[in-house]
């Protein structure tokens, strides 16, 4: 029977809680096994199909070894994350929780992850608070022996005018995993967040994660996502402009490994009049990889003097390459100013010759040029760290350190 | 230097070079002039090495290798300059960049370390004089928002930082105009040498009335049809190649 195995899971997950823990995680259950995981019927599933998840068998609780996969950036708090259990945290104790915040009854991957759902960051900044170091928040799956899952639940709330800097380090290595990730982010007015999505799931691995965000007034969300790695990944990215004068800037960057499949949904709403929201999205999409990009702004009734703008850019660099690239305006007012376009190109001959032609062997003009396609996506990092891990998970030419003043 | 023996090309099934020979000694400049569609675009991107060039028979001889055999990077680092007559225009990719990369290519290839940084930019700096290049526009893309003088300027710098042995400029006069032309000319001239070979493919005598060429030729159908010496230059001025390409 499918989603048998989930339900086993439940009964002895369930039997752990109290009476009043186990009821709303009964009916997140419930809902779960109503409607299943998401098909390519769905709306917003069409190019990513989890069904196949159902007759698999997870253990939540896997024993692992205990070892970080690459270093902690120096520059940084932390907390650190083995399938959903905190393994390690350095300066930032107070911004994890064990106990997880239940959404209203949902369904899919939402009642799945609420009905096992452990807590996990849980960031809350008060009026004007400002987090002096950038907070990494690296989230581990990790399988030995047995498939394991785990789900996840977190929160970052910064209160007016509050400020902090937030990597979510997403990283899976060996076997077959689940994780699922919801993230509850609510900005004050006038509150500001850098929000660095990184993501390296290796094969084997299946991540769903959302990040929900709500601003308030004068609000900005700086948000810079990567996508590398070679397993399954459906990211949401759901923004509510909900005040004026809030602002989001989305820079996304997807560069998997083959046999990587990357579903990216990015939504931005404007909710109210005089909001700003920008995104600009580059993917390079090798052999065997498949990649889904879907933008979509949405402008209610009565977001006047919206400004908008959608750019999402493909380089193809095989045949066998995938990419679905959509970028989606749907505007209930009337003065607004929206701009949306999405390219699929494939990677420069002639500049490649060219650089060959001066000598550069061609790994090397090959990689120059995807730099120059990625660059712009790069120069959105504003922590020299990070930036250089992700550029060397790239595997792209280090960037030139010589050079004359400007 | 070079040697060209018995040379067919063709660029998407149509043959250019029909039994093209041609032999260049070290400290030599050769001037290839011709009609337009005469091959001679395609003979410097042939030399070069550039992809979509399909050479069906024949052989070219770089200091008496196999150049056909190396691929395009390596020719370069053997010492082959191709100026363009169309340089591309490539956003993200600074000027820097692509020299340092060129430089240190080219000294692995000899089997030497990278440059150091102070000396790289030193010899950059040096050689930007010699063109009227502020060095400030190569921290732009390469040639990104270069007007065309300024594009031509750019691949005879490239050429005096990495200093080939054979020099081939693709119609590098073209679009020029007068004071840009001496830049060009007078970039040219600083490399040659006595071990230092050069093509000039062209259109016009002008050129040339900078650049003293050692022999003239003029190609036609796909072939060399005449050589000669600086005062064949001056005769294709007053006479056009009809007279050639009847014969």
């Amino acid at each position: 029977m499918p989603l048998s195995s989930y339900s086993t899971q439940f009964e002895r997950h369930a039997n752990a809680l109290t009476a009043a823990e186990r009821a709303p995680r009964s009916v997140q259950f419930a809902r779960f096994l109503d409607s299943g995981f998401p098909s390519r019927d769905e709306e917003h599933w069409h190019y990513t199909d989890l069904t196949a998840l159902s007759d698999r068998s997870f253990e939540p609780e896997g024993q692992t070894a205990e070892a970080l996969p690459q270093p902690l950036l120096d520059d940084a708090d932390a907390l650190v994350y083995l399938n959903g259990r905190l393994l390690s945290e350095r300066g930032a104790a107070d911004w994890h929780s064990d106990a997880a915040e239940l959404p209203p009854p949902s369904r899919g991957v939402d009642a799945l992850n609420a009905a096992f759902a452990t807590g996990g960051l849980r960031l809350r900044l008060s009026q004007g608070e400002r987090l002096t170091r950038p907070l990494q928040v690296v989230l581990i799956s990790r399988s030995d022996a047995q498939p394991t899952m785990s789900h996840q639940r977190h929160v970052i709330e910064l209160g007016d005018q509050a400020e902090a800097t937030v990597l979510l380090d997403f990283v899976g290595d060996g076997g077959e995993r689940l994780a699922t990730h919801f993230f509850e982010l609510r900005l004050g007015r006038g509150a500001r967040l850098n929000l660095y999505r990184i993501q390296n799931e290796a094969a084997g691995g299946t991540l769903v994660a959302r990040i929900d965000a709500k601003l308030s007034r004068d609000a900005k969300l700086n948000a810079v996502t990567v996508d590398l790695g070679a397993g399954l990944a459906r990211h949401d990215l759901d923004i509510n402009l909900a005040e004026a004068g809030a602002e989001a800037d989305v820079a996304g960057l997807y560069a998997a490994q083959a046999g990587a499949h990357i579903d990216n949904l990015v939504r931005v709403v404007h909710s109210a009049a005089h909001c700003r929201s920008r995104m600009n999205v580059r993917g390079l999409v090798d052999e065997r990889t498949k990649a889904i990009f879907n933008g979509k702004v949405l402008v209610q009734p009565g977001a006047q003097k919206t400004d908008s703008e959608q750019r999402i850019a493909n380089l193809l660099l095989s045949r066998k390459a995938e990419v679905n690239a959509k970028p989606d305006l749907e505007i209930y007012a009337d003065d607004v100013k929206c701009a949306h376009g999405a390219t699929v190109g494939q990677l420069d001959q002639v500049a490649l010759s060219y650089l060959r032609s001066r000598g550069i062997p061609k790994d090397v003009a090959r990689g120059l040029l995807l730099r120059a396609f990625a660059i712009e996506i790069l120069d959105r990092f504003d922590w020299p760290a990070l930036r250089a891990r992700v550029e060397a998970n790239l595997h792209l030419p280090s960037e030139l350190t010589t050079d004359f003043e400007p | 230097m070079l040697e060209i023996n018995n040379l067919h090309a063709r660029v998407d099934d149509k043959e250019i070079l029909k039994g093209l020979n041609l032999a260049i000694r070290p400290g030599e400049v050769h001037a290839i002039m011709g009609p337009n569609g005469a091959g001679k675009s395609t003979l410097s991107n042939v030399i070069a090495g550039r992809e979509g060039y399909d050479v069906t028979s024949g052989e070219i001889l770089f200091e008496n290798q196999d150049l056909l055999a190396l691929e395009p990077e390596t020719r370069a680092c053997e010492g082959i300059f191709l100026g363009f007559q169309y340089p591309v225009e490539i956003p993200g990719v600074s000027n820097m960049t692509l020299l340092k990369a060129a430089m240190n290519a080219r000294r692995k290839h000899r089997g030497q370390d990278e440059i150091p940084p102070g000396d790289f930019l030193a010899w950059v700096r040096d050689r930007a004089k010699l063109v009227k290049i502020d060095p400030k526009m190569l921290s732009r893309g390469v040639n990104e928002g270069f007007s065309g003088g300024e594009k031509k300027r750019n691949e005879i710098l490239q050429m005096l930082i990495l200093e080939p042995r054979l020099m081939i400029l693709d119609e590098t006069d073209s679009g020029l105009d007068i004071d840009a032309l001496k830049v060009v000319s007078d970039g040219i001239n600083a490399l040659r040498s006595p071990e230092r070979s050069t093509v000039l493919v062209t259109h016009y005598q002008r050129l040339l009335d900078y650049v003293q060429p050692d022999f003239v030729h003029v190609l036609a159908r796909g072939r060399i049809v005449k050589s000669g010496g600086p005062e064949l230059a001056k005769e294709l001025e007053e006479k056009g190649y009809g007279w050639l390409e009847a014969a």
